[in-house]
């Protein structure tokens, strides 16, 4: 089996970003925009993993990072499903642009 | 405790000093639990009986005698202490040792260092010399024949001024005083409200004015043996304040309140020229202590070659190419222009090498040239530009100015004569106005020539326009103040011209009789119930004899009649004054001035003792009610009208030069005076007979003059309330100095602020009055002040509105933002690292 190498794995991260931005900036459904932010962090955690394997510096910490930032997921999930909730008793929509609230 | 100040017989002093400083803690102390404790009063308890204790309403007497007791005790150390002084046989550096002392670790900021003293006892061991440190200041006290002499005058007559004061003070032992002077002074302002028909009611300040006194005391007390000009410094602010505190004791009257600020407010001006001495010997000297400083711009005695050609001078030279590595160098002048120089060499406070002594001159050993080190140790020579030297000199002579009320800053002392008689006494005689002779005559030799010029000039002119005012003057206190000022002249002017010992013989004798005056003058006020015009008095001598006959005996020895104290020292001060004007004959004003004023004094004296004491009465009702003050007034007079007579005696008694208080003052004289005035003193040897002939022939001459016009002729009381000449008038409104003063200084200082104050008046501050139309704000100010601020305010509030439109809300265009960021930032770090 042949060694991929790391740019493949960076390219992989950066396409996940790129989708994970764009589907925050153009969803307007908020599990929509949920959804981008896990394609951002995922993105994140490729990087990291291919980095602990081709770096031999970052062999630990790679790994240790990654499951940090998937706990992380799960936390901001899990709070992020709970506000959406909420907005959604009160405004009875998941529509982003309707909060507006905080505007200055 | 005997062991004690028996190493360090100073230490008496020290004991001495602090005494009054005693009382006025325990004053302090016990006013300060009174009035804590008043509004518990006939509540019972703890609290009450504390306030019945420490006096209840009544002013308590005790504390004011326990003054007078530590006053005492005082003065009894001081007199010890004299007479310790002139009987210790010890010389040199042990005499040094025994009679002072120095705390150097109570401020400093730099390392700490040997002294150099220290440091030359100890060389052996460690041999790399300590750097001159500024940043030091230091207690101490050193005691030489002057100190030892002025302390044992100051304690003796504040002593005496304490009792006459248990008498005079009488009427501040009520529960209730009522001030009369505040009626007048304030008409209309009681007219109104609760006070309608009652006179101004006051608690009496027995107390009060005591614990003032031992303060004042203990300020003067420290000065004298301070051995530092810091700590004179400190002193001399503390005098200032309590004469503040005093001249206005009566701070309901409107005329002694203003007298205070004035006292206060002027000395200000002198002592803001002390600091700017200060501040300079502070940076170019290194020290303030007085014998370092010394040290440091006089040539030494001797140098290792034997005595040194310029031994005690001020050694002056040119600033000369620099050493190569970029040291100053300064070369002296051609021999025969020795004395001229734009720089002022600077003296090592310790010789590097004690067995290689160099002293600047032209032998064969001449050292020609000065290097200026870089860092300055107590080793090493330095420099100061000459001009600044001079500065320092006339800084110093300005904070002296200022308390000894010299012309320009003269007018406050008549105007002090709103405080009580015996503090007027105390002020005039022993302490403040004493302070500034007497510190000019402790830091003679930082004076340069020209500073000395200055001095003379000065004095003299003080003494003759003092001594003109006082000739027409009504009022018994005035007429005292005046010659006062006079009297200070003299001193000055015989400081300048290079009398040093006439002039503080002067301070000591002019302190007994001033002192001595000024009480009769408050005795003849409180036996008048408090009248002080002398067109209203005439024939009291046989209402109050004694007060009449010491009178008399301190206006015989003021107008310098032989054989009395001040004869001895005006004498002399003429004395100098002539030599001085022979030898240098284009300042022969220096001579006429005072020759002149001796005639001035004599008649302006006489004329306010016949006015008061002989005669026919000009008013009857102050007549009538007039009488002797009780003994614990009388005896202080009797006591100090002795002083008067004998205190500079010396033998033989009709040689004036043979004062035995002179010969005293001589031993401490710095060996600079002799330097400097080496030629006036021969001269002044050879002419004493004619000055001291010619001086007396013009004060008989001005006594014959007011006796022929004050008894021979009796004066009317309308004569002498008449408007007079032009003279006359310019000599009753004092030459007009308080309204120049009114007219140049502060009118325009007023008027300024009140322009400032209209400039920056902004009707918009405050809401207008309700029914009137909100005024537009004036244009300097929008330019200004507010407008400025106003600006920076509203050019915050602009950005923070634009700043709201980016705020959307929208989280997609937050997350555009974020991301377009992010691209730009990696493309610039891109183009940066490319």
């Amino acid at each position: 089996m042949t060694e991929l190498g790391l740019q493949p794995f960076l390219a992989l991260s950066a396409f996940l970003f790129a989708c994970g931005v764009v589907c925050i900036a153009s969803k307007r459904n908020a599990i929509g925009v949920l959804m981008g932010v896990e394609l951002v962090l995922n993105a994140a955690n490729v990087n990291l993993v291919a980095f602990a394997r081709y770096n031999p510096a970052f062999q630990l910490e790679g790994q240790v990072f990654t499951l940090l930032v998937i706990v992380l997921a799960a936390a901001e999930a899990a709070v992020a499903l709970a506000i959406i909730l909420n907005f959604y008793n009160n405004h009875a929509t998941v529509d982003v642009d309707q909060a507006d609230e905080l505007k200055g | 405790m005997l062991n004690w100040i028996d190493t360090n017989p100073g230490r008496i002093y020290l004991v001495a000093t602090l005494l009054p400083l005693v009382a006025f803690t325990l004053l302090l102390i016990g006013g300060g639990i009174r009035s804590a404790c008043r509004p518990y009063r006939r509540q019972g308890g703890f609290a009450d009986s504390l306030y019945w204790i420490f006096g209840g309403d009544k002013p308590l007497k005790t504390g004011a005698y326990l003054a007078t007791v530590l006053m005492a005790l005082a003065a009894v150390l001081g007199v010890t202490g004299l007479v310790l002084v002139l009987t210790d046989p010890s010389e040199g550096s042990l005499r040094e040792d025994r009679w002072a002392e120095r705390l150097t670790s109570w401020v400093h900021l730099g390392p700490d260092l040997p002294t150099p003293t220290e440091w030359d006892r100890k060389r052996e061991s460690d041999p790399t010399p300590p750097p001159l440190v500024a940043l030091k200041l230091e207690l101490g006290y050193k005691i030489d024949h002057l100190a030892a002499v002025v302390f044992a005058m100051v304690t003796v007559i504040s002593t005496l001024i304490f009792i006459f004061s248990l008498g005079y003070m009488q009427d501040e032992t009520e529960v209730v005083v009522a001030d009369h002077e505040v009626d007048r002074q304030t008409v209309g302002r009681h007219a109104s409200g609760p006070h309608v028909g009652q006179h101004f009611q006051r608690r009496g300040r027995f107390g009060r004015f005591f614990l003032y006194l031992s303060l004042f005391c203990f300020s003067m007390l420290n000065l004298v043996i301070a051995d530092n000009l810091f700590q004179v410094f400190v002193s001399w602010e503390l005098v200032g304040i309590c004469s503040f505190l005093l001249i206005g004791f009566y701070y309901e009257r409107p005329s002694a309140s203003t007298a205070a600020n004035k006292a206060f407010i002027i000395n200000r001006v002198g002592d803001a020229g002390f600091l700017v001495g200060i501040m300079i010997a502070w940076t170019y000297l290194g020290t303030l202590n007085f014998e370092e400083m010394f040290t440091r711009v006089r040539s030494p005695i001797a140098d290792s070659h034997g005595v040194a050609q310029f031994p005690n001078q001020l050694i002056r030279a040119n600033a000369a190419e620099p050493y190569r590595d970029g040291t100053p160098r300064y070369e002296l002048p051609p021999r025969d222009e020795f004395g001229t120089g734009s720089h002022l060499i600077l003296m090592p406070l310790v010789p590097e090498e004690p067995s290689h002594v160099h002293s600047p001159g032209y032998g064969p050993h001449r050292d020609q040239d000065f290097a200026v080190p870089a860092s300055q140790n107590v080793t090493t020579y330095g420099a100061i530009p000459y001009w600044l030297f001079v500065v320092m000199g006339v800084g110093i002579f300005l904070g002296c100015v200022g308390k000894s009320a010299q012309v320009p800053l003269h007018t406050w002392l008549p105007d002090a004569m709103e405080g009580p008689t015996p503090v007027s006494a105390l002020i005039h005689a022993a302490t403040m106005v004493a302070a500034g002779v007497y510190l000019v005559g402790r830091s003679f030799p930082l004076f340069a020539p020209e500073v000395l010029l200055v001095i003379a000039y000065i004095g003299a002119i003080t003494l003759f326009m003092a001594a003109t005012i006082a000739l027409v003057q009504t009022d018994i206190k005035r007429v005292l103040a005046y010659s006062t000022c006079s009297q200070l002249g003299f001193m000055m002017l015989a400081l300048g011209v290079g009398g040093w010992v006439a002039g503080l013989l002067h301070l000591i004798t002019h302190a007994f009789f001033k002192a001595l005056l000024f009480l009769c003058s408050g005795s003849v006020i409180h036996g008048c119930h408090h009248e002080q015009d002398i067109r209203k008095m005439g024939g009291l001598r046989h209402k109050m004899p004694i007060t009449a006959f010491t009178m008399l005996v301190g206006v015989l020895a003021i107008a310098g009649m032989p054989l009395l104290s001040g004869w001895y020292s005006k004498d002399q001060i003429i004395a100098a004054a002539m030599a001085y004007g022979l030898d240098h004959q284009h300042h022969f004003l220096l001579f006429l001035l005072p020759v002149l004023t001796t005639g001035l004094t004599a008649f302006y004296m006489f004329r306010l003792w016949l006015l008061t004491f002989t005669g026919s009465p000009r008013d009857t009702q102050v007549h009538e009610h007039a009488q002797e003050s009780p003994r614990v007034m009388t005896i202080p007079l009797i006591v100090l009208a002795v002083f008067s007579i004998g205190v500079a005696w010396g033998w033989p008694l009709w040689n004036a030069d043979a004062s035995y208080l002179g010969e005293i003052l001589k031993k401490s004289e710095p060996a600079a005076v002799a330097v400097a005035f080496a030629h006036e003193h021969e001269t002044a040897h050879h002419y004493h007979l004619a000055a001291g002939g010619l001086a007396l022939i013009l004060a008989i001459i001005g006594a014959g003059l007011a006796f022929h016009y004050f008894s021979r002729r009796q004066p009317t009381p309308e004569t002498m309330s008449a408007p007079g000449g032009a003279g006359y008038r310019f000599l009753l409104n004092k030459w007009y100095w308080d309204e120049a003063y009114d007219k140049g200084l502060v009118r325009p200082t007023i008027q300024l602020a009140q322009a400032a104050a209209a400039a920056d008046k902004r009707p918009t501050d405050a809401p207008p009055p309700p029914g009137e139309p909100e005024l537009p704000p004036k244009r300097f100010d929008l330019l200004t002040v507010d407008g400025l601020l106003n600006t920076v305010g509203q050019a915050v509030a602009g950005v923070g509105r634009w700043l709201r439109i980016v705020q959307t809300g929208q989280l997609r265009m937050y997350m555009l933002a974020l991301a377009l960021t992010a691209v730009l930032l990696l493309g610039i770090l891109t183009a940066l690292t490319e």
